[in-house]
């Protein structure tokens, strides 16, 4: 026996990794007709891995001072070796975990898997979703540019419309009643301390709720797409016969992983600045607001939205409303069929809500 | 007394417990995260007059918020919160026009903060301003 080997059996002799790697790896069955669209969570584990490294790599040169923070970014951009390299992946980064967060989120729409018994799950996943839009949104003031500080000026603003408290919350949330050097140390806490943190534990709950109630089979290519769930006792759902996930579904995350990557080194090398408009570059001014200011592309909805509706409070009631549908979803959807294309009355909310935001979008973008 | 009682009632001193000391725990943590008031005292701020020639604009800090000192072309001096009634972002001034436009949506004030155009609700807050000796004095 070689060394390797005999490690191997001294740990399996004692934790029993082998009954393990049987139970979890080996032994563990996917549906038959399981598609490419399952391995959308293993992309947003790789991405978030990936934000945690470079964010970390990022942390040894950045400066969470009002004064010193642009500088810092500029000098990791053009100073430290491959720091523009670090810089670029995280920012870029953040973009695509909330494009991928989104494939994610209409996959499970439209193969039915937030139904029950996985309403837990889809509440899990939604509130991911509000953390990954906080993470970025605090993320964002971090490089104090003008586009940084004017971004978060409005965004905060919009709070102020909350009925009774809106004001007193704003000041809260900026620590100041302007956004300032106050601010730059809260939302530096929130990015690289609390919200990391919730987000972990949350993907872990995600991940908790997936290995008890098993994965769902997806609505394609079967006779029979109602959901067989029986609303009376705990029940593992196994797919006897199916394939494993190791070596099989593990071949189609990595694959995944490796599209994914593609799309990813395809933005950060070739076109980096996408997500950077000019005054990205200018560092933040608080005497000068700069022209065309706008959020980020997937703020774009509720930027405009809010500018759609007369009063403030009606345009954030409104968003407000949507999401609590969006978070309630299972609950109201209850019919059994899953297949999409035998729930007309689903696809035509969905679809049309789709049009919307991306319409709200463009919208946004060129107004 | 039974013990299922007993333990019941040290359960319940024991909940109260906690509970206040979550209480105090909360009161802290609020108390260290909300806004410092100090910041926000009004002070008042004085610029020698040369400062602000006329048709010119001097921004700077009062109270917390950004504000703005004008010299009309007559002459008058206004100060005014330089931050728009929209959503807040800074407004600008334009010498040429003797008007403010914001950046963010178009709104536009007049030298006097009134609303000219635009989605600004209400008009600009006005300061309260002394000129003394060649010095003018905000707040
Ligand atoms: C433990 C995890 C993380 C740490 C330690 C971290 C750290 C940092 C630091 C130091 C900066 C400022 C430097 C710079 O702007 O280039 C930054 C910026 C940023 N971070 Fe993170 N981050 C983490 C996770 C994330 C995640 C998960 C996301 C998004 C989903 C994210 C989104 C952003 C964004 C949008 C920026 C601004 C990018 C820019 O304009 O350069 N971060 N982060
Ligand atoms: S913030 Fe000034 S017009 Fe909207």
């Amino acid at each position: 026996m070689n060394l390797v080997k005999r490690i191997y059996n001294w740990v399996d002799i004692r934790v029993g990794t082998g009954e393990l790697v049987e139970k979890e790896l080996t032994g563990y069955l996917l549906p038959v007709n399981i598609n490419v669209w399952f391995s959308m969570g293993s992309i947003l584990l790789f991405i978030f891995a990936m934000q945690v490294v470079t964010g970390m790599l990022l942390l040894v040169y950045y400066v969470p001072d009002a004064d010193k923070a642009f500088k810092s970014v500029s000098f990791i951009m053009n100073d430290v070796p491959f720091g523009w390299l670090v810089r670029m992946c995280h920012a870029v980064g953040s973009n695509m975990m909330v494009l991928m967060l989104l494939f994610h989120m209409l996959s499970v729409l439209f193969m039915g898997s937030y139904k029950s018994p996985r309403e837990m799950n889809w509440l899990s996943g939604f509130i991911l979703f509000n953390l990954a839009m906080g993470i970025s949104l605090t993320g964002y003031l971090l490089p104090w540019s003008q586009l940084s500080f004017w971004a978060t000026t409005v965004a905060t603003n919009s709070v102020g419309s909350v009925p009774v408290v809106g004001p007193y919350l704003v000041e809260f949330l900026r620590g100041g009643k302007l956004v300032g050097p106050p601010t730059l140390g809260r939302f530096f806490a929130l990015h690289v301390a609390v919200i990391p943190a919730l987000i972990a534990a949350l993907i872990g709950a995600h991940l908790f709720f997936l290995q008890r109630t098993g994965v769902s089979t997806p609505p394609f290519g079967l006779m029979d797409t109602t959901n067989r769930w029986q609303n009376d006792r705990y029940r593992y759902e196994s797919h006897p016969g199916g394939i494993p996930f190791f070596p099989h579904y593990a071949l189609q995350d990595l694959t995944s992983i490796a599209v994914y990557c593609a799309l990813f080194l395809g933005v950060a090398f070739f076109d980096p600045y996408i997500f950077f408009p000019s005054t990205a570059f200018i560092p933040a001014n608080p005497f000068q607001t700069p022209a065309h200011i706008k959020p980020e592309w997937y703020f774009l909805p509720n930027y405009q939205t809010l500018k759609l509706f007369p009063s403030e409070f009606l345009g954030i009631a409104v968003q407000v409303a949507a999401m609590t549908f969006l978070a309630l979803l299972p609950f109201i959807d209850r019919g059994k069929e899953k297949h999409p294309l035998k729930r007309p009355l689903f696809m035509v909310c969905a679809v049309g809500g789709i049009i919307i935001y991306i319409a709200l979008m463009v919208w946004g973008h060129y107004s | 007394m039974e013990t299922g009682s007993r333990r019941k009632f040290l359960g319940i001193c024991l909940g109260g417990v906690l509970a206040g000391a979550g209480g105090g725990l909360l009161y802290t943590i609020f108390g260290y995260l909300a806004p410092r008031r100090d910041s926000n005292i009004r002070r008042a701020v004085s610029f020698p007059a040369t400062d602000v020639p006329a048709g010119a604009a001097k921004f700077f800090e009062y109270n917390g918020k950004t504000a703005v000192l004008i010299r009309q072309k007559n002459g008058t001096v206004v100060a005014l919160s330089a931050v728009c009634t929209h959503l807040g972002c800074i407004v600008q001034w334009q010498k040429d026009k003797e008007e403010f436009l914001c950046p963010c949506h178009g709104g536009r004030f007049s030298s006097t903060g009134l609303v000219l155009g635009g989605p600004p609700p209400k008009p600009l807050e006005s300061i309260p301003i002394a000129t003394a000796n060649g010095t003018i004095t905000v707040g």
